[in-house]
This record gives structure tokens, sequence and C-alpha cells, in this order.
């Protein structure tokens, strides 16, 4: 649906006439590309410096302790969260909205794994939070 | 509207790359639960660092690998989904950066396999 709609707006149909209107998906799909930009270089970056710079073993308490006394490394942190919780499950809903046809079914999944997001958003910000070297 | 000068779904490379994406992307935020859980016991060191001896494993290791796998792919070809967006008539060149993308994908897995594998077996880590 949404390459059709690529296709109409670069076509012949008539844009100029057209008032755009942003409903909640064009919303989405905008969060979707920035997220995912600020993730490309977030996400790989930690990565880099967790798993290759670092053996998985050598990040106990006290690495995480040095790396925590700077605010700068645990707002990346919790940015990874918050971006990583909130484009994943926003990933989640359109695998939701395709395979799960029966709508008490959808209604139900979709609260679980909203409910769980929402969970591990709150829990991984106190970690952060109240982590105390 | 012909096939021809429209961007209808034509399966192929595109429907693979749409499949591997929701994989990758799906696995990836399971790991973010998981990861949220294991970080969350940074408070309790002595269960911190038994979690983080215990990710030393060979196993787990080869689950690093999958994890480094998943997001390079996932973020390259979210690349190619921005690409595509925004510049439509890059869709000519569709095919050619999917292989381009999943060869570096393979590349950079490969590559930080080996780094993140190599303590398990040469030892000295632990």
């Amino acid at each position: 649906m949404a390459i059709r709609t690529l296709s109409e707006t670069t076509g012949r149909a008539k844009t100029s006439q057209r008032r755009s209107r942003q409903n909640f998906e064009t919303w989405s799909w905008l969060f979707m590309r920035i997220s995912g930009l600020v993730l490309f270089f977030l996400a790989l970056f930690h990565f880099f410096i967790m798993h290759i710079l670092n053996d998985v073993t050598a990040t106990n308490v006290t690495f995480v302790a040095a790396r925590w006394k700077n605010p700068l490394w645990r707002l990346s942190d919790w940015l990874l969260l918050a971006l990583g919780l909130l484009h994943g499950s926003n990933g989640l809903r359109f695998i939701m909205d395709d395979y799960i046809r029966r709508p008490s079914t959808r209604v139900a999944v979709k609260s679980l794994v909203y409910g769980l997001a929402g969970v591990m958003f709150i829990y991984g910000t106190l970690t952060i939070v109240t982590f105390k070297g | 509207m012909t096939p021809a000068n429209s961007t209808i779904y034509k399966g192929k490379t595109g429907q693979w790359a749409f499949v591997l994406h929701r994989i990758t992307g799906f696995l990836v935020f399971m790991f973010i639960l998981l990861h949220v859980v294991d970080i969350s016991t940074v408070n309790s060191p002595s269960i911190y660092n038994a979690i983080h001896r215990l990710y030393g494993n060979v196993l787990l290791r080869i689950f690093e690998v999958g994890l480094l796998f998943g997001l390079c792919y996932h973020a390259l070809n979210g690349l190619r989904i921005i690409m595509i967006d925004f510049f439509p008539d890059s869709i000519k060149n569709e095919k050619r950066v999917f292989i381009g993308i999943f060869s570096l994908s393979i590349l950079l897995t490969v590559v930080g396999g080996v780094i993140i594998l190599k303590p398990f077996f040469v030892g000295g880590v632990h």
C-alpha cells in the first residue's frame, strides 16, 4: 500500500490540488526513518565498543561504573533504550497488523507487546538513573 | 499505470530483503528485552558479573555473532529503504544495492565474529 502511495504522489496524481494531511501513519513512517538513522550510528557504535573493542567478559560492573561516571554515556544508553524500544515496538506493530487476523487476538498480543515495551522502558530507565558506581 | 513504470511489488530480491528485515528486526527487539533485564542486575555486582562471565561461553558468543549480523543487516537495509523512499529513481539499482549491503553485512559479521569468538579459544580473558 505504501508503495502505491509513493508512485501516486510521484506520478501523474494532482499533487498541487492535494492538501497534505498528515495522519498517524505518516508520522509513524517519518519516525521510523529518523529513529532508524539515529539508531544506525548509536546501536552500531554501541556494539563496536561493548563487543569488539572490549570482550563481553570484560564489561563487568567496574567497567560500567567507569563508563557511567560520565552522564553523556548514561544519556546515550538511555537514548538507545528509548529509541530501540519505540522503533522496535512500532516495527512489531506492522508485523502484528500483517499476520494476526483475528481482532481479539490482535488486541491481546498488541497489549502484551506494548505493555512489555512500557515496563522495559521504565525498568531500564530506573537502572540507568539509580546506578551509583 | 503499467508494471514497467510503477513500483509494484514483484518479489525477488526486494521480497527477501523485506523478509530478512522483519526477522532481524524482531530478533534484535527480543534481544533488547533480554538486555534490559541483564543490565538491571548492575546494582548486584555478583549477579551482573556472573551473567557476563556466562556470556563468555562459546554458545552465547555465537549468539552474539548472530546479533551482530542482525544489527548490521537491519541497519544497512534500513539505509537502503530510506534511499528508495527519498530517491524513488534509485529503485533501479535496488538489486545491486541489496547484494552490496548483504555482502557487507556478511563481511562485518565474519570480521567481528573472529574478534568475538577468538578469546574463547585463545583464553586469557576469563
